[in-house]
């Protein structure tokens, strides 16, 4: 009844509640099944943890994440759960917010990458000939020349901000993406529903929107989970080295102060623990949960022999 | 067969993309926002000097149009002249990069070898126990492994094994006062010193191995032609080896052939962890001093390292599995 009512020609506001309900339809059904399936149970119960505990962190802290207002390198206390660092912040606090910033990093990248991918692999398998070949050959050589390598170089003339990383992570995370979803594009271009809305008349924008977003939802997912991690641990690693905005706080900049300030000869394990195990948990339940939505949607074997 | 045809596509292919990445680092410098000899003369002295600024644009090649820019650009280029080194001065880039590749080459091809040879064979195993519980374990194991962070893992262990119980020295490549050359207290300083850094690496790259092996090996056990094998009445590591594990590794070839280009650009944070002198630790020196001449010249051989396995891997495939050249 609601179908009708919809699927009335109007607004384009209830085109895109069309649009997003059966979006919704078709993914009631896969959310279900994950939830049955223990490996994406678990990722999904860890990853939820972790946003849990970054969005909690971006409203409430026990003390200021930022303000040097305790001792140096307290080892943990009922005071400090997980002691402070060499200028007395403390650590439990730091770790909270870093958990925010870092996801919030990842996500934003995730989003990011995302729609750079879809739209550059839709449009490429949709139109074909020289629109494709001209994107898939930029992708091969995005894909070829080295990432980290690359993303150190234009971070290293770019100013030292988190947004400028986020958006070299989002240039640099898209093209296999995009890959993923030409291939698939190309094999739904030749289904029979396609062919009818293009002798209907329908635009080539709407049947890209329309008749092949769709379908292409549960791949889109599956790769974005996968930028995010990447882009976590991307960052982590750039903050490292020292290219990122390191008065942030962030798991990649609380293992950059340990490094630099030498926390090691202070064994400082409280300090180094953390973060590290954040970012593992992000790996673990990232894969824990792709797995499982591999295993619902019945191309996980497909995936792993070639 | 691999055809000359074959061959050469690729190799164009491959000079194709090195050539956008040597004007990639052309460009990179002048799409910066105002003149770049200035940004390098304020990050490195703070201050500017007319004297100073005519020898650094005659270096970047930032005199004349951007057309002669980027012709004496190539001309360097062509005679394996990547610059001077700011921070190394007087060291050219070529030398300082000459200087630091072997450690990477060393650490990493090491690494690699031994990761190759336990993911491997680790694979195989899991493959063969298949949904018992042999291969839960060693999957969550091998997932766990991987999504650690490399870098944090070698601050633990050299937390753990060079300062908390000091059985392994914290950085550095080789003890001071020794004889650099072959001879054996050296060698053997060289080995101590890598250990650690060894085992980090090992630790993190085999588990790609394994689980990829892994999955390669689940779906070749389950083909119709290892049924007629088992039928035939085949020895089971005949079966294995001859019949299951040669096929499997066509698809972990690729990622083999990959990881002898990462070999150059894998693991730069691990060397900045123990200060170990390779390219990835030299790159951290060049950002960390604003060597801009350096950071450029590590790109560029690391690029060219990468796309040239890369045109090796294809090439290897080709042998390996013609059906590729066919298609």
């Amino acid at each position: 009844m609601t179908e009708v009512q919809l699927k009335a020609p109007g607004s384009s506001v209830n085109r895109f509640f069309s649009f997003m309900s059966r979006g919704t339809d078709r993914l009631r059904p896969l959310l279900s099944s994950l939830w049955q399936n223990p490996k994406s149970r678990s990722g999904i119960i860890i990853l939820g943890c972790l946003v849990g505990l970054g969005v909690i962190g971006g409203i409430y802290t026990p003390y200021s994440p930022f303000a040097p207002a305790f001792a140096d390198y307290l080892p943990p206390s009922w005071a400090h759960l997980l002691g402070t660092n060499y200028e007395g912040q403390d650590v439990l606090s730091q770790f909270m917010y870093g958990t925010g910033t870092s996801l919030l990093v990842g996500f934003s990248v995730g989003v990011l990458a995302s729609i750079i991918g879809t739209v550059v692999g839709v449009v490429a398998g949709y139109y074909g000939k020289i629109p494709d070949t001209f994107l898939m050959r930029f992708v091969d050589v995005l894909l070829v020349i080295p990432g980290f390598p690359l993303l150190i170089v234009l971070s290293s003339y770019l100013p030292p901000t988190l947004e400028s990383t986020i958006i070299v992570l989002a240039i640099l995370s898209w093209p296999f993406m995009s890959r993923v979803i030409r291939s698939q594009t190309l094999s739904l271009k030749q289904k029979q529903f396609v062919m009818a809305s293009k002798l209907s008349g329908m635009s080539n924008l709407k049947i890209m929107a329309r008749d092949i977003l769709p379908f292409l939802l549960p791949l889109i997912i599956i790769n974005s989970i996968f930028i995010v991690v990447g882009a976590v641990v991307a960052q982590a690693g750039l903050a490292f080295f020292g290219l990122s905005d390191i008065s942030s706080v962030n798991w990649g900049t609380m293992l950059y102060w340990f490094e630099a300030e030498e926390g090691i000869l202070f064994k400082a394990w409280w300090w180094l623990l953390p973060p590290g195990i954040g970012i593992m948990l992000l790996g673990i339940g990232g894969n824990l949960l792709n797995n499982g939505l591999s295993e619902t949607l019945g191309f996980g074997e497909k995936n792993s022999s070639r | 067969m691999i055809t000359a045809k074959y061959v050469l596509e690729r190799l164009a292919h491959s000079l194709l993309i090195l050539l956008v990445a040597m004007i990639f680092n052309f460009l990179l410098p002048r799409l910066v926002p105002g003149n770049p000899a200035v940004t390098i003369l304020l990050s490195k002295y703070g201050y500017l000097n007319a004297k100073e600024l005519k020898v650094i644009e005659s270096q970047f090649h930032l005199t004349g149009s951007l057309g002669q820019q980027f012709e004496s650009y190539w001309i360097s280029l062509a005679h394996g002249n990547l610059g001077v080194s700011y921070y190394f001065y007087p060291l050219s880039v070529s030398a300082v990069i000459a200087e630091r590749l072997p450690w990477t080459l060393f650490l990493l091809g090491t690494a690699s070898i031994i990761s190759i040879l336990i993911g491997v064979s680790l694979g195989t195993y899991m493959g063969m126990k298949s949904g018992q519980i042999q291969d839960s374990f060693f999957s969550t194991l091998s997932i766990s492994l991987f999504s650690i962070p490399y870098f944090w893992l070698g601050l633990i262990f050299q937390a753990v094994f060079a300062v908390m119980i000091t059985i392994f020295p914290v950085a550095q490549a080789y003890s001071y006062g020794l004889v650099i050359g072959p001879n054996i207290p050296f060698i053997f300083s060289v080995l101590y010193h890598a250990a650690l850094p060894l085992i980090v690496l090992i630790l993190t790259i085999f588990p790609v191995f394994a689980l990829l092996m892994r999955n390669t090996m689940t779906t070749t056990l389950r083909e119709d032609y290892m049924t007629v094998a088992v039928a035939k009445g085949l020895r089971s590591w005949r079966l294995v080896d001859r019949y299951a594990k040669k096929n499997s590794m066509l698809p972990v070839t690729t990622s083999i052939a990959l990881q002898i280009g990462y070999v150059v650009a894998g693991a730069f944070l691990i060397e900045v962890v123990f200060s170990y002198p390779g390219i990835g630790y030299t790159l951290y020196q060049a950002v960390y001093n604003s060597d801009y001449p350096l950071i450029q010249g590590i790109f560029l051989i690391i690029s060219a390292s990468v796309i040239f396995a890369n045109f090796f891997v294809d090439i290897l495939y080709a042998y390996l599995d013609p059906r590729v050249v066919l298609k």
